[in-house]
């Protein structure tokens, strides 16, 4: 099942010929915004699939309309460093992870906002994103941790370099606007294994990064025991699993950004740049061999 | 006017008789969801409902101090954002450049609660007592004349923190942001009631042997910096906590059995308990290493700085 939150603030189920409104099975979820919504439609929908299911095979089919993020605001938004072999065959890396502003989630078709800030440069990098639907902590890094999962969904985590005091730049994650997720979140019965999944992203239709999530050097489950061994994780968090460097380039002014996951879905933004500022097109070289060495030492 | 969580979810203003007055019931107007968006609403509308407040502590009346349970007086913000550094300890070294991370919201303890170490193999367990600004409004970009109004007040802060775990060459921070590594109390104090917020004594005690003891005059970036910039990056929220940063001469072990106190002069103190089902013990007393380590970076850098000043000196007289 693909899951998503309308611009008009009905939840529904994505289908092979459309969008249908299952909005009446959380009538009685009680919300301010449509921010604050999600985190608590997620703790009750496990619990309520059979009813989202039935909803969704009995209602009318519409057009799909213009789509929010499935979370626009986690209460946390946490995000793995690295986490890729970048073909590179080298002992793993220990797990590492930080959290990002979860003020930085994006609709899908949103406008990245390049901000005034002396960044060397904005990349693009294309994330599988994890969705909890339970509290939960300590969880085993076994294939019964993704029993915690709402599902999967495409996460771009855009990254400005060179700010702040140590590289990478942890702020440089957490601008506004700079975490577009979505378009769905796809439930776990529909991904058989996800760390054997097709990563691709492109600029204005050039191909960028194209990995697959069988090169993460900790797996899903592995995530979510490293994580869980530190903090309780509550529905509506997401978790971006890392990047791998290789294919990362800048994103500029009017350039259009599109990330797509074999099986889960395809998610585009814009961007804006009011400073008009230009980098180099293509692959950034330096970074995606930067990276290879790091794993080759 | 300083205004405490308490009891079973309760939010009361400390009357003038240092009891705590009950205020819940002026926050029902708002139709809370539950009890986490109580402060935030007292906070968004405190304009409207400080007539009341004032007149209600004024009167005070409520229950004794030691009579209550506090809480943490913010129950989930959307965001934990701490300064890196931010202090200059003792040096004239030029300002670094300035940096922030996010802390776990459930972290999140009070006055009186338990900080429990995790089995994580980390080197050691510290305590970093700071000052935390409370965001009163909705804010992005704030230019430095708006910043005033954007702080709602401040409270204590304890950064727990685990060291030496994760990876070794990038500063994730990840070591902060266990359960109960969060301690905020004992209540939060209206920005009015703060004379000067640069001169404000800082101290972090343990089972009442004193380990920090520094002023905010030393602080490195100051508040309305601290504001302007990271509204800037994310858009702030009421209720949103900007912790400062620490000073890092003074730190030391957190470990099983420790009773550790956070107290800002015209703030309050509020005290953590330490339990560690491991039973690990560190060295009693600073941590005269890592405040060495600071003194000596801070050092380093301001001779740099000096050195570059002479020479650019000497290249402009030649």
């Amino acid at each position: 099942m693909k899951l998503v939150l309308t611009s008009d603030d009905r939840i529904g189920v994505l289908k092979d010929d459309g969008f249908v409104d299952v909005s009446a099975v959380f009538a009685d979820i009680r919300y301010r915004t449509a921010k604050d919504r999600m985190p608590r439609v997620l703790g009750v929908f496990l619990e309520r699939r059979a009813q989202v299911d039935e909803a969704a095979a009995s209602g009318q089919v519409e057009a799909i309309p213009a789509l929010q993020a499935p979370v626009p605001r986690p209460p946390k938004l946490i995000a793995a460093f690295g986490n890729y072999r970048e073909g590179q065959s080298i002992e793993r890396l220990p797990q590492d992870f930080f959290l990002e502003s979860p003020d930085s989630v994006l609709a899908p078709n949103g406008t990245v906002v390049l901000p005034n800030h002396p960044a060397t440069i904005f990349h693009h990098e294309a994330e599988l994103a994890l969705v909890i639907g339970k509290r939960c902590k300590d969880l085993p890094a076994d294939a019964s941790a993704l029993d915690v999962l709402a599902g999967y969904t495409c996460g771009m985590d855009v990254s400005a370099r060179g700010l702040g005091r140590s590289a990478p730049s942890r702020q440089g994650k957490s601008f506004d606007t700079f975490t577009p997720l979505g378009p769905a979140i796809v439930t776990t019965d529909e991904i058989a294994d996800p760390n054997n999944l097709r990563v691709t992203l492109n600029v204005n239709g050039e191909s960028r990064q194209d990995y697959s999530t069988s090169d993460m050097e900790y797996s899903v489950p592995e995530v979510l025991a490293y994580v869980t061994g530190f903090m309780t994780l509550v529905p509506g968090d997401v978790i971006i699993c890392g990047t791998n460097h290789q294919g990362l380039g800048a994103m500029q002014d009017g350039d259009t950004s599109s990330m797509t996951i074999e099986g889960i879905g395809t998610l585009e933004v814009v961007v804006s740049d009011p400073q008009k500022r230009v980098w180099d097109r293509g692959v950034d070289e330096a970074t995606a061999a930067r990276h290879r060495a790091q794993r080759s030492a | 006017m300083r205004i405490a969580a308490f009891d079973d979810d309760r939010i009361g203003v400390i009357g003038s008789d240092e009891t705590v007055v009950d205020v819940t019931d002026l926050l029902q107007q708002y139709d809370p969801l539950d009890a986490a968006d109580l402060m935030p609403d007292l906070i968004s509308h405190f304009d409207a409902l400080k007539p009341e407040l004032e007149q209600r502590a004024a009167a005070g009346g409520g229950k004794a101090l030691d009579s209550v349970k506090l809480q943490s007086p913010l129950k989930r913000p959307t965001k934990i954002i701490c300064l890196q550094g931010n202090y200059r300890e003792g040096t004239d070294r030029p300002k670094q450049a300035l940096d922030f991370f996010f802390k776990s919201q459930e972290g999140i303890v009070g006055h009186g609660d338990t900080c429990v170490l995790p089995p994580h193999q980390a080197t050691i367990f510290h305590h970093e007592a700071e000052i935390a600004v409370v965001v009163g409004k909705e804010s992005k970009d704030l230019s430095d004349d708006q910043v005033q109004d954007s702080i709602f007040g401040y409270t204590c802060y304890n950064d727990v923190s685990a060291r030496g775990l994760g990876r070794t060459n990038i500063s994730s921070f990840l070591g902060k942001s266990f359960d109960t590594f969060a301690g905020i109390g004992p209540w939060i104090v209206t920005k009015d009631e703060i004379e000067d917020v640069y001169n404000l004594q800082i101290t972090a005690s343990v089972n009442g042997e004193l380990r920090q003891n520094y002023n905010t005059a030393d602080m490195e970036h100051q508040i309305d910096t601290l504001m302007t910039h990271i509204s800037s990056v994310v858009t702030l929220n009421p209720g949103d906590l900007i912790c400062c940063g620490t000073n890092h001469q003074g730190l030391g072990s957190m470990q099983d059995g420790d009773a550790m106190t956070t107290a800002i002069t015209g703030i309050g103190e509020f005290t953590l308990h330490v339990k560690d089902e491991h039973d690990r013990t560190w060295q009693r007393g600073i941590d005269e290493e890592m405040a060495a380590r600071q003194r000596a970076f801070g050092e380093a850098a301001a001779a740099a700085a000096r050195a570059e000043a002479e020479a650019a000196q000497k290249n402009g007289n030649a």
